[in-house]
């Protein structure tokens, strides 16, 4: 998040902004403390439905989206780090550097993906999935009003009716023994990757 | 030709003492939590009235249908339909046929009478194929309202994360 507020200060005066969302269904409480000790000033959201994943179709994050002067999409659907972490761990130093690039040329730059390319990175949802978010939205209304058994119920069943979704299953998992990156979790994307499926969309950057 | 009578009768009784039972109910949709006073009872559907119509997911029922935008879904309301009926003078419309047609998601909790609405597809076209940034309304941390269309003429990057 440092990292964020000083790109943006390096890039805001070329028409540039940041919109940073927090799928915290805690709110405030979870999330806000994050934004305050990056002393953050570009636009934050703390998105308490996920709506912006339901939106864009996201199923994890960090995620990233480009949007351009005319509000069309010109990426969408990474997993978007602002720098590697733990000696590589993970994260990429790769992406601030498109960004950078995107922000200096516009369409002319590389990195910029054509509409096709675009619409096949978005996310097509079966009608399971179209129904997962109102499922979530659901455990979310009873979460907020202090009803953990039908919170749980209906964020159970989000997950059951959207399995590909890593937010369904994290912001469940908070509430949980062991946590959001705990056994469970990690048993999951092992899983997944053991079968050669990713657990963020793969970053396509070229390097010329 | 007695007992035919009498169970219209039975009918017209059940489904006026329901008018006058109307019972309240809760719509989840986008950001919103609204309340509705008074809706049809109905084991499977949301029947309200057609001037809440709008407070629960933007729709205004006019005389060619039930529109949002240039998006007009054909609605009959000299009769009754399944999308429009009207007992003792009040009508009643019904929200879940809608979304069925608009091919929009929905989970109910019956017990509690809360109806979650999920996006609307048809309203995504141009975001699913054409790759058209969805526009959101969703508060700032600053108390502004965000709105993603204000920002046309600069460069958004969009970013989700959690602290989970």
């Amino acid at each position: 998040m440092p990292v964020w507020q000083s790109i943006y200060e390096e890039l805001k005066s070329e028409n540039f902004e940041i919109i940073s969302v927090a799928q915290d269904t805690g709110g405030e409480e979870a999330a806000g403390y994050i934004f305050d000790d990056a002393n953050v000033s570009y636009t934050a959201i703390i998105d308490v439905n996920h709506q912006i994943s339901s939106l864009y179709n996201l199923v994890n994050v960090p995620s990233g989206v480009w949007i351009d002067e005319q509000g069309k999409i010109m990426r969408i659907n990474e997993g978007t780090y602002a720098k590697e972490h733990m000696n590589g761990a993970w994260g990429t130093n790769d992406y601030v550097p498109i960004v950078r690039d995107w922000v200096a040329k516009g369409a002319d730059s590389e990195h910029v993906w054509d509409r096709s390319k675009v619409r096949e990175s978005i996310i097509q949802r079966t009608p399971e999935a179209e129904r997962a978010q109102p499922a979530f939205r659901l455990g979310g209304y009873y979460f907020t009003n202090d009803n953990d058994e039908k919170a749980e119920q209906y964020w159970t069943m989000a997950q059951e009716l959207d399995p590909t979704s890593w937010n369904y299953l994290r912001q469940d998992l908070q509430y949980e023994e062991g946590g959001s990156a705990g056994p469970e979790w990690r048993a999951r994307r092992e899983q997944i990757e053991g079968a050669g499926g990713a657990y963020y969309a793969p970053l396509e950057i070229e390097n010329n | 030709m007695k007992t035919i009578r009498s169970i219209a009768g039975l009918t017209a009784v059940m489904l006026i003492s329901g008018a006058l039972n109307a019972q309240s109910a809760t719509v989840l949709y986008n950001e919103r939590v609204v309340e509705l006073e008074q809706t049809l009872p109905d084991a499977t559907d949301l029947w309200v009235k057609p001037e809440d119509l709008t407070r629960v997911n933007d729709f205004i029922l006019k005389p060619e249908g039930a529109c949002l935008d240039e998006l007009c879904v054909p609605v009959l309301q000299d009769r009754d339909s399944a999308m429009f009926i009207t007992r003792q003078g009040q009508s009643w419309f019904n929200v879940t046929e809608l979304a069925d047609k608009l091919q929009q998601a929905y989970v109910t909790d019956y017990n509690d009478g809360i109806w979650s609405f999920g996006t609307m597809p048809v309203t995504r076209q141009s975001f699913l194929r054409g790759g058209e940034a969805p526009d959101f309304e969703l508060m700032g941390r600053d108390g502004e309202l965000v709105r993603l269309s204000d920002f046309r003429g600069k460069k958004v990057l969009l970013l989700t994360w959690a602290s989970w």
